[in-house]
């Protein structure tokens, strides 16, 4: 039984908008990354998965339980993130969270011991019986996915988890949602934009563009290398390309960079390596960069059959 | 306590996550949170002493009547009329209307406010269920003026009398006016009052919006009231008070002198349609509010 699975779900809102388009995808636990530029039909997704929204068509399931009709027994064993602010400012995160975990169906002491130790794992220790409106936004979405994970959810669906935060805050998110996959044993779907961020803490992607699946693989193989050298220079990107297509290496300058093709030239790739230090030499070019290539998530969006107006 | 040096002892160990297994209440025990979540803001438990002014100002406010009363009879004998029961609740009406005016946005309006509502309905409820709860709660926090004042008043009606028991059968048949009544005027007032709040963008805009409606309809009503004909005969139902009053009157008998409702010649159950009517338009209110409101 997978985690969630979709079977041609499809939502369209009156007016027209289609955010969900026939997505029919299995995803198995672990940490999931939902990748898709803005408007590709992320959130509507998590709202169904929430049993909030109902889809127009198809169906969708939550660990085997059916959103269309089991929404309520869904989201007791849901933990849910949004990507917007949602805390009231009057009340202390300690307070907040352990009513929020009540209101996720555990009795109250159970809340009250439960929003202790989550507080001290998302790292809110003194200033969690502070009015959260005094909270910096890193601490804010920290809240935000302490009352997530209050109840001890099976499944964790955090909604553009770093949005706000500056570089550190990102990077301390980012280091939580991994514990959480990996050392607490909650499955995460973490929808995002940022595929840099995706990257670095899922296992498992799906792509969706304009409501519709793009591709769902191990994150492995979305940045497998791509079989090519790429040479980056400051100075005749093109005079380097020139010579190493003379040598018999399929190559093209691209401004500052050059990108080789590993397989072609000879006795195997070394063959290419030797000739870009030969060139390179003769050429008297200061090389910036010379590293195998890898397929950037980005291409997905260029080349996996996608429009072209995500880039 | 400081970081100790020695082992065992004063050190906080990383224990780990814990998973729960213990037992998840589902919605019931979501609606009993909220519900009573909900009852504690309406007595700014756990809030500042200028919070608590108002619930608890009203509440001693509509207490001292009966208090005082009970205790000269107690004291003093018996040289005055104690109230009748329902020209008690109508005479502390006026409290009723600051109640739910301070108490009611309290409720409603920060979580509509600052997007908190996504969360809960995350949770194994739904639209409904956030709102009957809230609502429950404020009906039930009313229960403290609208009730209890006049138990009170019951009480010593029995108690300060010679032939206890005696006036205990005397006094028993009021006491499902007296419930009835309570919670009627609890209900109507709360549903009103938590539907003006739900429309307002900040507590302080709900709670003039909701003692505007109150005093707005208030006077336009003693206005109505003093012109000849027809318009006097409408003018209690301008009055939410005074279509409460004539509902109870018609519901379990005994008319107050001071209300609107003796000036007026439309029969008594108008007045249990036009209850109904505010019900229903509350919750319609209530209904439609939260239906708008996003995921």
């Amino acid at each position: 039984m997978p985690l969630i699975s979709t079977r041609a779900l499809t939502k369209r809102y009156p007016g027209g908008i289609t955010a969900l388009d026939g997505l029919t995808v299995d995803i198995e636990p672990g940490v999931i990354g939902l990748v898709g530029a803005n408007g590709a039909g992320k959130s509507t997704l998590l709202k169904i998965l929430l049993g909030l929204l109902p889809a127009t068509e198809g169906e969708a399931r939550v660990l085997d339980l059916d959103t269309a009709t089991q929404g309520a027994k869904i989201r007791e064993l849901v933990g849910y993130m949004p990507e917007h602010d949602c805390l009231p400012p009057d009340v202390s995160a300690t307070e907040f969270v352990s009513h929020m975990a009540r209101v996720s169906g555990l009795p109250a002491g159970a809340a009250r011991e439960r929003t202790a130790d989550v507080l001290r794992h998302v790292g809110l220790y003194e200033e969690r019986y502070r009015p959260i409106g005094g909270y910096s936004t890193g601490m804010k979405q920290r809240v935000k996915l302490a009352q997530s994970l209050v109840h001890d959810p099976r499944v964790l669906f955090l909604d553009e988890p770093t949005n706000g935060l500056d570089p550190a805050g990102r990077d301390e998110m980012l280091a939580l949602i991994e514990r959480i996959g990996r050392e607490f044993g909650i499955a995460v779907i973490v929808a995002s934009h940022l595929l840099g961020e995706i990257e670095r803490v899922a296992g498992w992607l799906v792509a969706i563009d304009a409501g519709r699946l793009l591709r769902t693989a191990s994150l492995s193989s979305f940045v497998e290398r791509t079989g090519q050298l790429l040479i980056e220079t400051d100075e005749d990107a093109a005079g380097l390309a020139e010579r190493l297509v003379a040598r018999g290496i399929d190559a093209r300058a691209d401004g500052r960079t050059v990108l080789a093709d590993l397989s072609t030239g000879g006795e195997g790739e070394f063959t290419v390596y030797e000739a870009v230090r030969d060139e390179a030499v003769a050429l008297r070019l200061a090389l910036v960069r010379v590293e195998a290539r890898r397929h950037q998530l980005e291409d997905l969006f260029r080349t996996g059959g996608a429009d072209d107006r995500v880039g | 306590m400081t970081a100790s040096a020695d082992p065992g002892f004063g050190t906080i160990y990383d224990i780990g996550y814990r998973h729960y297994e213990g037992p998840r209440l589902g919605r019931q025990g979501a609606m009993a949170a909220i519900f009573s979540a909900g009852l504690r803001a309406v007595f700014a438990l756990g809030r500042s002493a200028r919070a608590k002014i108002v619930p608890w100002g009203t509440v001693v406010l509509g207490l001292a009547p009966a208090v005082v009363a009970v205790a000269i009879r107690v004291l003093v004998g018996d040289i005055v009329e104690l109230y009748s029961y329902e020209s008690y609740l109508w005479g502390i009406g006026a409290l009723f209307m600051i109640f739910v005016a301070a108490q009611a946005p309290e409720l409603v309006v920060n979580d509509m406010r600052h997007r908190v509502l996504p969360l809960y309905f995350s949770r194994p409820i739904s639209r409904v269920d956030y709102v009957v709860a809230k609502l429950g709660a404020l009906t039930v926090g009313l229960l403290a003026l609208t009730l209890v004042p006049v138990l009170l008043l019951f009480a010593g009606r029995v108690l300060a009398a010679e032939d206890v028991v005696g006036a205990l059968g005397d006094e028993i048949g009021a006491l499902p006016g007296i419930l009835g009544s309570g919670v009627l005027h609890a209900a109507v007032l709360a549903s009103l009052g938590l539907a003006i709040s739900s429309l307002a963008g900040r507590r302080a805009y709900a709670a003039g919006a909701v003692l505007g409606v109150f005093l707005v309809s208030g006077v336009v009503s003693a206005i109505f009231a003093e012109t000849p004909g027809a318009l006097a005969d409408f003018s209690p139902f301008l009055n939410p008070l005074a279509i409460l009053d004539g509902t109870r009157e018609w519901l379990f008998g005994g008319s107050v002198a001071e209300s609107p409702v003796g000036l007026s010649d439309a029969p008594l159950w108008t007045y249990g349609a036009a209850t109904l009517g505010l019900l229903l338009v509350s919750w319609a209110i209530l209904a439609l509010r939260y239906r708008r409101v996003p995921t």
